[in-house]
């Protein structure tokens, strides 16, 4: 028999490498990131154009706070990583090469966190110059230390980290591309909304709520869980997500 | 002992059984047919082979284990197969080159598959902007990239063109004689007829005939493989059931 039995280390190392050259070798994630910018941008800009005071630094939180919301971008990417595999037939070339398909799961989680994580510092980066531009317009000083500024700014990169691992999940799960995004989008304009007038309180347990809550401030009215345990709970729901996916969708035949 | 060993493989495909209890042997160093009308259950065997498929029972070994038990699967086994995909978006160079660093391969293999393959001007070209034919070729790149020595090709001649079909006969001679052990499947006779040693016979999922292509009844394959594909108790009127 060719080749040697690598160790199991190296071998998740270079499933891991091999998922960013799948997503290099593409334009969709490029699209996707640049896109995400556009968002991000007109989101900060939103908050100083909408007659809110700039020298409040809740204002700066608002605007900022944008960087959490494209976190449907970071899942959307994870989701096209699995789901795009089954809908382009890849997968075939993908399990024959590594026939221990829970591998290639888990490498794609760790992948897509780290994908996550690279939307969010990006576009925290054009947030913040989108803020110091418009704070320079309106003649108002940027304290990047004020108080709460720094929570938004972690809790919103996590939001993208979990995202990108949950995109995977719910990639594994549903496998059907076009059915795993529009559900995925249905999801959070429509169902949750309904969902959590139908269960109240229990609300603040549900994805895109429990997301919010990494923003880091309370939107009146709404309940919501702490930071921390918003971050706990979309890690939950990752893991949930995968594990029901690597137990049932993923053994299935590739036909 | 480079040969595929096919063991009582049977898959139900929830009511429907398309593989019932087909075993048989592939040797190394000869081409071996893989024939059977469209539906006859050939792909799901070979997608069973690779462990792509999970059997209902019975179980395909290749090099005495099991596909998914080999340690570096793509340098023992190069597959094509016919719903093997491509993104549609990447170059057919970068199809390669993901292939190449999950087997562990340098990057240089690309390029000599790309020549092997005639793909080369077409190498940076988008895999959406390629013809059938060209896909059919990267497909074969990428079954040959790990320089295996068990090749497992579902109808690999589908949409080449006579010179195609006359470069891939060769290419098969060529790897047979090197000592590899290769199962193409196909439906079309003829074309088989000049390249195999071995055939394979199957048809509603049931084995008809494995051994030497000379050994065959009749006068013709064509012969051989009518009447052997005809319905179960060979005289029987039920033979249009496909």
């Amino acid at each position: 028999m060719k080749g040697t039995h690598m160790n199991q280390a190296a071998a998740f190392h270079r499933l891991i490498s091999n998922e960013f050259l799948k997503l290099r070798t593409t334009r969709s994630a490029f699209i996707l990131v640049g896109v995400a910018q556009l968002v991000v941008i007109a989101g900060a800009s939103g908050a100083f154009v909408s007659g809110l005071d700039p020298k409040d630094p809740e204002t700066v939180r608002i605007g900022l706070a944008h960087v959490g919301l494209v976190a449907v971008f970071s899942l959307i990417l994870g989701i096209m990583a699995m789901a795009g595999e089954y809908r382009h037939k890849t997968i075939t070339d993908t399990y024959l090469a590594t026939p221990r398909r829970g591998r290639v799961v888990g490498a794609k989680i760790v992948t897509y966190a780290i994908v996550g994580a690279g939307v969010g510092l990006v576009s925290t980066v054009t947030s913040i110059a989108t803020i110091a531009t418009w704070m320079g317009v309106k003649d108002a000083p940027l304290d990047l230390g004020a108080s709460g500024l720094w929570q938004t700014m972690v809790g919103c990169f996590v939001w993208n980290v979990c995202f990108g691992a949950m995109g995977v999940g719910v990639g594994a799960l549903v496998r059907n591309l076009a059915g795993a995004i529009s559900g995925a989008l249905v999801w959070i304009a429509l169902v949750e909304g309904i969902v959590g007038q139908l269960v109240g309180d229990s609300a603040r347990w549900l994805p895109f709520r429990a997301g919010g809550a990494l923003q880091g401030f309370a939107s009146p009215g709404v309940e919501q869980l702490s930071q921390v345990a918003g971050g706990l709970v979309l890690v939950g729901y990752a893991a949930a997500f995968v594990a029901v996916a690597v137990t049932t969708t993923i053994r299935r035949d590739v036909t | 002992m480079a040969t595929i060993a096919i063991e009582g493989l049977t898959k139900d495909f929830g009511d429907h059984r398309v593989v019932d209890g087909v075993g048989f042997e592939v040797p190394e160093g000869v081409i071996t047919g893989f024939l059977g009308p469209n539906g006859a259950g050939k792909t799901t065997t070979l997608r069973m082979a690779l462990g792509l498929v999970t059997p209902t029972r019975g179980r395909a070994l290749i090099n005495g284990v099991p596909y998914a038990r080999l340690a570096e699967p793509r340098r023992v086994v190069g597959a094509l197969l016919e719903a093997t995909g491509f993104h549609p978006g990447r170059t057919g160079r970068d199809h390669l080159r993901v292939l190449a660093q999950i087997t562990g391969l340098p990057g240089v293999r690309v390029g000599e598959l790309l020549e092997l393959v005639d793909l080369g001007p077409a190498a940076d070209d988008r895999v959406r902007t390629y013809s059938l034919g060209m896909k059919q070729r990267l497909g074969l790149a990428a079954a040959l990239l790990g320089d295996p020595e068990v090749l497992i090709l579902d109808e690999p001649s589908n949409g080449l063109d006579p010179a195609g079909m006359a470069w891939l006969r060769d290419l098969l001679k060529g790897l047979a004689r090197e000592g590899r052990t290769v199962l193409v499947s196909s439906h079309v006779l003829s074309e088989v007829q000049q390249t195999v040693n071995n055939v394979v016979i199957i048809q509603d999922g049931t084995l008809r005939y494995s051994g030497p292509l000379d050994a065959l009844p009749g006068d013709s394959l064509e012969d051989a493989f009518l009447s052997l594909t005809a319905a179960p108790a060979a005289a029987s009127t039920s033979a249009a059931s496909q």
